[in-house]
């Protein structure tokens, strides 16, 4: 060890208001898990290598701190919590009834680059439905996210919807290789049209110039009703589609329950596509720059540990919501006002104890005080 | 409209560049009806409002301004595509704004020009584009050693620390002046509009004015 001050990078240490703050944070987050009946579940820190590969794909598993137990079995940090939960669905509650409300808090670990300036180490809340297809459980998910934010007193969030198909259907449509794919998303991820529209001209000449406009006015178009028109208008493939019906109604659903202003639609959202395959969602709030949490539909995860199911989930970062709580809520609201009672020693040992204990039977806090 | 009618949750902040792009970016806000008055420009502030209050800038470090607009206290910026393939900064970047146009080149003494690289040996490089240099040299499968400097590259081949340097080139005039030649260009850059992904969102009707705003008067 270099000195002892050292903490390695995207390592954290938290302690007295910090933690109240987490562990109020978490606490009402799992109430609304369970008001919903989600049954908490409790997964190991490691588990092998290979079960998070098949999971998550070879590259995400790249990132995980990895580490070879006593048999050489090469062992791993858990990176997510997702692939436990899809691992344990498939294989231990096989014959258990559909659908499954799952939902855990706990801590995950994932290396990056040490330049990256992420942690390495952090905490997720988040639900996994499995069993249930399209869309009442899509929007029962919503709900408990909405129901999060607002418990906490982020009520001005804004959750923005998208689906994996918008995209895929786009590359079906414009029979792009993956090299193309893979460049395609990543100027619909940056949002840049003008790169995106020299793109199109030079991979999809056979496709008409009108088409070609309005694929690039995807990366712009992020709205409520409006921009479901607009993707009616441009998505004309069959696969995009049924996407945007599939958005439109949940969409109605949700402005049907009053929750319009906080849900958006948004037609460039091209992230986690080796993993979800349906509806994608981002959680933001005012004065926070970066999403609280993220989720979406994985049918095809659960396949890779045994038969295939539908299933769709969420995960929350407590940092960011801590973050964004103490930011402006008072804390008040999530520090204990209980006040401590000090007992004071004046030698007699027995005497003071005695206070003390009869104090906490009470259930009174006490603090003993040095004379 | 005055300042006090723009409420914050609609106000955009907006990270430019100090130097190179300053002025450029100033001026082109400009024309899009986004006016900083004299007066603040010229004072020392870093942080001004626009005139009609709908905008505030801040003024940082080129090689700042991707950091601030990702971490959000920041909702738009302008820095260099340079700066941005370096950073690797998770924003969005919509447009191209045309201004500030570069290349980011390999160069070297003269009677370097044109030699090959010896393949095994390892050629040392200053830059300060670190991430851009590696990647460049990677792919070609040349061995490099980086030395990370944060100014006055050029003189790095002319004092024996570096072989090569990998810099920004607008005009070659400072290249020049110091008998250095540009041996290959790594890719061009121009100044970009990124925007920070959640205020995407939570302030898509001003992200979305501002844009279209800029488009128009990009139009050729």
């Amino acid at each position: 060890m270099s000195s002892l001050t050292k903490i390695p990078a995207g390592v954290q240490y938290f302690f007295d208001d910090e933690v109240k703050l987490r562990r109020y944070v978490e606490r009402r987050a799992m109430e609304v898990f369970a008001g919903w009946s989600y049954d908490e579940i409790l997964l190991p820190m490691f588990d092998y290598h290979d079960l998070f590969a098949r999971g998550m794909g070879e590259e995400k598993a790249e990132r995980t701190y990895r580490f070879v137990d006593r048999d050489g079995a090469l062992l791993a940090l858990r990176p997510e919590l997702t692939s436990l939960v899809a691992r344990t669905v498939a294989t231990r509650f096989k014959n258990k009834q559909r659908p499954l409300r799952i939902c855990y808090s706990g801590e995950v670990f994932r290396y990056d680059e040490p330049t990256e300036k992420s942690a390495r180490e952090f905490h997720q809340l988040g639900v996994e439905h499995i069993g249930q297809p399209v869309i009442v459980a899509d929007i029962e998910i919503l709900l408990i996210a909405a129901e999060v934010l607002t418990m906490l007193g982020l009520g001005d969030f804004r959750i923005a919807l998208s689906h994996v198909d918008f995209f895929n259907g786009v590359v079906d449509y414009l029979k792009l290789d993956s090299a193309g794919r893979a460049q395609l998303r990543e100027l619909i991820d940056r949002r840049n049209s003008l790169a995106l529209s020299e793109f199109l001209t030079r991979v999809a000449s056979h496709v008409e110039e009108s088409r070609r406009q309005g694929f690039c006015r995807l990366t712009q178009i992020a709205g409520k009703d409006d921009a479901i028109a607009q993707a009616r208008e441009i998505l004309i493939n069959e696969r995009s589609r049924a996407a945007v019906e599939q958005i439109a109604e949940i969409y109605a659903t949700l402005a049907g329950l009053g929750l319009k202003e906080n849900f958006d639609i948004d037609l460039g959202d091209a992230g986690g596509l080796e993993y979800y395959t349906g509806l994608t969602f981002k959680v933001y709030v005012p004065e926070w720059g970066v999403e609280l949490g993220s989720g979406g539909r994985y049918d095809n995860l659960i396949g890779n540990f045994g038969a295939p199911e539908p299933a769709i989930g969420f995960s929350f970062a407590l940092d960011g919501l801590a973050g964004a709580i103490s930011r402006r809520i008072p804390e008040s609201n999530w520090r204990s006002a209980e006040a401590t009672q000090n007992v004071k020693s004046d030698g007699d040992l027995v005497r003071i104890f005695d206070e003390a204990r009869k104090l906490r039977v009470r259930d009174k806090k006490v603090k003993i005080c040095e004379q | 409209m005055s300042s006090n009618d723009i409420k914050p949750g609609h106000k955009l902040t907006i990270a430019l560049s100090k130097g190179r792009l300053q002025d450029d970016a100033i001026a082109l806000f400009a024309r899009a009806g986004i006016i900083v008055a004299e007066s603040e420009l010229n004072s020392r502030k870093l942080l001004l409002n626009s005139t009609d209050g709908r905008f505030s800038f801040v003024f940082v470090k080129p090689a700042d301004v991707p950091t601030y607009v990702e971490y959000g206290v920041a909702d738009v910026g302008v820095c260099g595509r340079d700066v941005l393939l370096e950073s690797q900064a998770g924003v969005h970047e919509p447009l191209d704004l045309g201004i500030g146009r570069c290349r980011i080149a390999v160069a070297g003494k003269r009677e370097v020009v044109g030699q090959d690289y010896n393949l095994l040996a390892t050629v040392r490089v200053a830059t300060k584009y670190p991430r851009i240099t590696t990647e460049y040299f990677h792919t070609k499968g040349v061995p490099i050693e980086v030395v990370s400097l944060s100014g006055s590259v050029e003189l790095a081949p002319l004092l024996g620390l570096s072989d090569r340097i990998v810099d920004l080139v607008e005009t070659g005039r400072t290249l020049n002046e110091n008998g250095l030649e540009v041996i290959d260009v790594i890719t061009e850059s121009t100044a970009r509009l990124i925007v920070n992904r959640a205020s995407f969102h939570l302030k898509r009707v001003e992200v979305g004015a501002l844009i279209a705003d800029l488009t128009e008067i990009l139009k050729p």
